[in-house]
């Protein structure tokens, strides 16, 4: 690693940048201008926030808060979890122990910096990692395992059975680092008896694991309140997504983006909920209005990512798919699967619900949140099987509209790129033009995005899209 | 007496499978080490470890799986492809890691497009990723699932008796197996650690009881044999990604090196562990293949893989570890970054060494490189 890189903490410097992106709107217009100039690569990326107006400015604020959390905790004296994506960190909450979740943080990194976070990718390199990991962990992960970051106390992850990237890395992590780990398992069926049980039981010895390593008991009250502003938060991601059917969308493009990153944040706390709300305000009032989301009011084609997003400076996929009038309709990381959302008509099999009856049911309840989240839901097992991947692809292609579907990852999903080829062809054959894009969604030196936007254009141009 | 081995190692129709087509006898191909053989061979059908050697292309291959995954399961594909898997009326096919539980949906897809590639019998076999008891108890579903599904299919009956008599046949062949791997480290030369790899290959393509009577007689002629002096060849231990090529062996035995001991998915990495004979058959199995966590697929479990290790180092007066994985194999790639670091602390030194599965179209590089190490351990 660069020995600059080495002078100062990654979390800190997050922290620091952000929390100042959040203030930028505070001050007069003229003020935030000037202001701009100072930050001539992080410029486009708050504009972005700035731009939208109260929920970017809220979303900006919870990011702030979340990582504040983490340089803090210790002070606090709270145990910090090494975590990934597709767990929710509503039972960490719910336990008083605060996240660091590699792929946000790698996330925040990409679309601040105009390096990214490629000198920690490449530091999990110097220590042993392949070059062909995951991407998505190692922007961040580096940063921890060189010391760059708050100490991490425990490992929790829920990727076995599902990526063995993510799984592996954290496996290499918590040898590297000696530190206590769990590991959810995920079988391959979703809906099943057997599988819902196993789901109950890893849970249930996770929380065991927690309680053995941070001192700290579940508190039935505290789960209850977390559980309870979960269903508040879907219920308002419920009112935002039953309008995304609309034509035009009036959500503007990134808001999935939003929706998303806020439940990798903070699902089940009120700061959550708080920036749903703005959310649903400017989508309703667009709704009224028969606007679309899209800043030049034109929708001229829906587009569904059934992978993730792509993240770099300037938030430039977004971007570009506004300039070109092409509304984001979500992506694997966008639905929940709760079962009051209305896309759940015709798959109840695969939601899961929240009964704060007692503990009981309240741990169930987390446990199908998590086996219901992106990726853990989807891609465990055979994508053609019913409720996996492909069927989901289709079912929310169709309810959303879509034009096109889009497939993006990293060069380190082994589990998503020995299918989607297949995948791709499956949906074509459906009817839909698909789009499979070879890039990396943390890492532009794989691809840039000029070329990667080069490719987006020629095909929705060659597919007769645009 | 070491031909038998060298002859079903050395190619995908062996002449055991030969003769089970022209009797009408079924045969099972399976993808992981964590499938217990025992079932099959217990329903009166042969156990077959899908390989990839013979594969000279990868049209079929590259045309299913993306770009971005390792050349293994790549080669099983093309050849189930291009029919050389014809002789299975079966196929299991297991979450080792991501790429192999793939070659279900891609054998299945590639099976539209070339007739007859797909065997009648194809089943997935979930295996979970660690041993907690919870999991052990899904595992044992998993194989009596397993067991149903071939006794539904075959009309066979998969009685406890037969699958007691199986694990018995089975352990058997892992003593005898012990015992080949501790002549392999004698001080002179008594077999080749070639020819070891080569037995411990064909173990999984043969008849276990066949196996077992080849593995005996070469044993009695082994206990007896002249050993060949050493002339000071470096002591070689070899682990990493999965390989089933003896002319990896080969190449790194012929740079003046003697490969000692392995621990490679098809190579001994597990003899020591027997199947208990006490007991439900179902969990005596469950128990053997889940809890030796031999595999990185066994997330958490490093330091109980790296003590295995170190024993069989220690045992074989290891001098030089060879760390290989295939491109993609991430988890074989990182842990071995880990292990360099371990045998590095303890004075025995490492060479990583990245490569592609299949032909071995990198012998020059790899060569050099082993040849470096050598030098470097000498």
């Amino acid at each position: 690693m660069r020995p600059e890189i080495y002078q100062y903490n990654f979390d800190w410097m997050l922290w620091r940048a952000i929390q100042a992106a959040g203030k930028l709107a505070d001050g007069s217009e003229k003020e935030t201008e000037k202001m701009l100039r100072y930050i001539p690569y992080f410029r486009k990326t708050a504009e972005v926030f700035i731009g939208m107006g109260k929920p970017g400015i809220t979303y900006l604020k919870l990011i702030e808060k979340y990582l504040d959390n983490i340089v803090t905790a210790h002070e606090k004296g709270k145990k910090i979890v090494m975590t990934t994506f597709c767990f929710s960190p509503s039972i960490f909450y719910a336990m008083d122990i605060v996240p660091v979740t590699l792929e946000v943080m790698t996330v925040i990194g990409s679309a601040l910096w105009k390096r990214g976070t490629t000198d920690y990718m490449d530091y999990c390199v110097e220590l042993g990692f392949t070059e062909t990991s995951c991407s998505s962990q190692r922007g961040s992960l580096g940063a921890y395992l060189a010391g760059l970051g708050e100490d991490i106390d425990l490992i929790v992850t829920n990727t076995a059975g599902v990526c063995d990237t993510n799984a592996n890395a954290f496996a290499f992590t918590q040898k590297y680092l000696d530190k206590p780990f769990y590991s959810l398992n995920y079988p391959a069926g979703l809906t099943d008896n057997p599988t819902n049980q196993y789901h109950r039981d890893d849970f249930r010895a996770l929380i065991e694991f927690l309680e053995s390593h941070t001192g700290t008991t579940l508190d039935q009250d505290r789960l209850r309140a977390v559980l309870d502003e979960t269903a508040k938060q879907e219920a308002i991601v419920a009112e935002i997504e039953e309008l995304q059917r609309l034509v035009p969308n009036p959500l503007p493009v990134t808001f999935n983006f939003i929706i998303y990153g806020g439940r990798f944040f903070f699902a089940g706390m009120p700061e959550y909920t708080e920036l749903l709300s703005d959310m649903a305000e400017v989508v309703k009032d667009n709704a009224q209005n028969g606007r679309s989301g899209i800043t030049s009011g034109n929708e001229k084609k829906r587009a569904f990512f059934f992978y993730i997003d792509h993240y770099t400076l300037s938030l430039s996929l977004w971007d570009w798919l506004d300039r070109h009038g092409i509304s984001h309709i979500g992506s694997i990381l966008s639905r929940s699967f709760k079962d009051d959302q209305p896309y759940m008509k015709g798959m109840e099999d695969v939601a899961y619900s929240i009964d704060t009856t007692d503990l009981d049911t309240m741990i169930d309840s987390i446990a199908m949140i998590n086996s219901r989240m992106p990726m853990v839901r989807s891609i465990r097992g055979p994508y053609d099987r019913p409720n996996m991947w492909g069927e989901e692809s289709l079912a929310l292609a169709r309810i959303y509209q879509a034009d096109c579907l889009i497939y993006n990852g990293t060069p380190g999903c082994r589990n998503t790129w020995s299918n989607v080829k297949l995948l791709a062809g499956d949906l074509e054959k459906a009817g839909y033009p698909t789009h499979v894009m070879y890039g990396d969604a943390f890492d532009e030196r794989v691809e840039s995005w000029e070329a990667t936007a080069a490719r987006l254009e020629e095909f929705f141009t060659i597919r007769g899209l645009l | 007496m070491i031909t038998p081995f060298r002859e079903a190692a050395a190619q995908i129709a062996n002449a055991y499978v030969e003769d089970r087509v022209s009797s009408g006898e079924q045969t099972v191909g399976y993808t992981c080490s964590f499938m217990p053989p025992e079932i099959f061979h217990a329903a009166g059908i042969l156990p077959y470890r899908i390989r990839g050697i013979e594969t000279e292309s990868m049209e079929i291959g590259d045309a299913y799986y993306g770009p971005y995954v390792c050349t293994f399961p790549k080669c099983l594909l093309q050849l189930a492809g291009q029919g050389k898997y014809s002789f299975l009326s079966g196929a299991v096919i297991s979450t080792g890691c991501d790429a192999m539980r793939r070659l279900d949906e891609c054998w299945r897809k590639a099976a539209e497009d070339y007739p007859d590639a797909l065997p009648e019998f194809f089943h997935y076999f979930d295996v979970p990723h660690k041993t907690d008891p919870h999991a052990m108890s899904w595992f044992k579903d998993e194989i009596r699932r397993l067991i149903a599904a071939v006794s539904s299919h075959y009309g066979v009956t998969i009685t406890d008796d037969n699958l007691k008599s199986a694990i018995a046949c089975y352990n058997r062949g892992r003593e005898l197996l012990l015992e080949l791997e501790a002549l392999r480290a004698a001080e002179d030369m008594v077999i080749s650690g070639t020819d070891a790899f080569a037995v411990a290959v064909a173990g999984t393509v043969m008849p276990r009881q066949r196996f077992n009577e080849h593995l005996e007689a070469l044993l009695n002629e082994l206990r007896t044999a002249a050993p060949e002096p050493a002339d000071g060849r470096k002591r070689i231990l070899v682990t990493g990604s999965i390989n089933d090529d003896m002319d990896l062996v080969r190449l790194i035995e012929e740079t003046g090196a003697i490969v000692v001991a392995d621990s490679i998915c098809f190579g001994i990495r597990s003899a020591a562990d027997m199947v208990s004979t006490d007991g439900d058959p179902v969990d005596a199995l469950a128990e053997r293949y889940l809890s030796n966590s031999v595999c990185p697929r066994m997330f958490g479990a490093y330091d109980q893989r790296f003590a295995t290790l170190r024993e069989k180092a220690e045992r074989t007066g290891t001098e030089g570890v060879i760390l290989q994985n295939i491109r993609f194999c991430d988890m074989h790639g990182s842990e071995n970054s880990l292990i360099e670091n371990d045998f590095e602390a303890m004075g025995i030194a490492c060479l990583k060494l990245e490569r592609e599965y299949g032909p071995l179209t990198e012998t020059g590089r790899m060569k050099m490189r082993i040849e470096a190490f050598l030098e470097r351990i000498s």
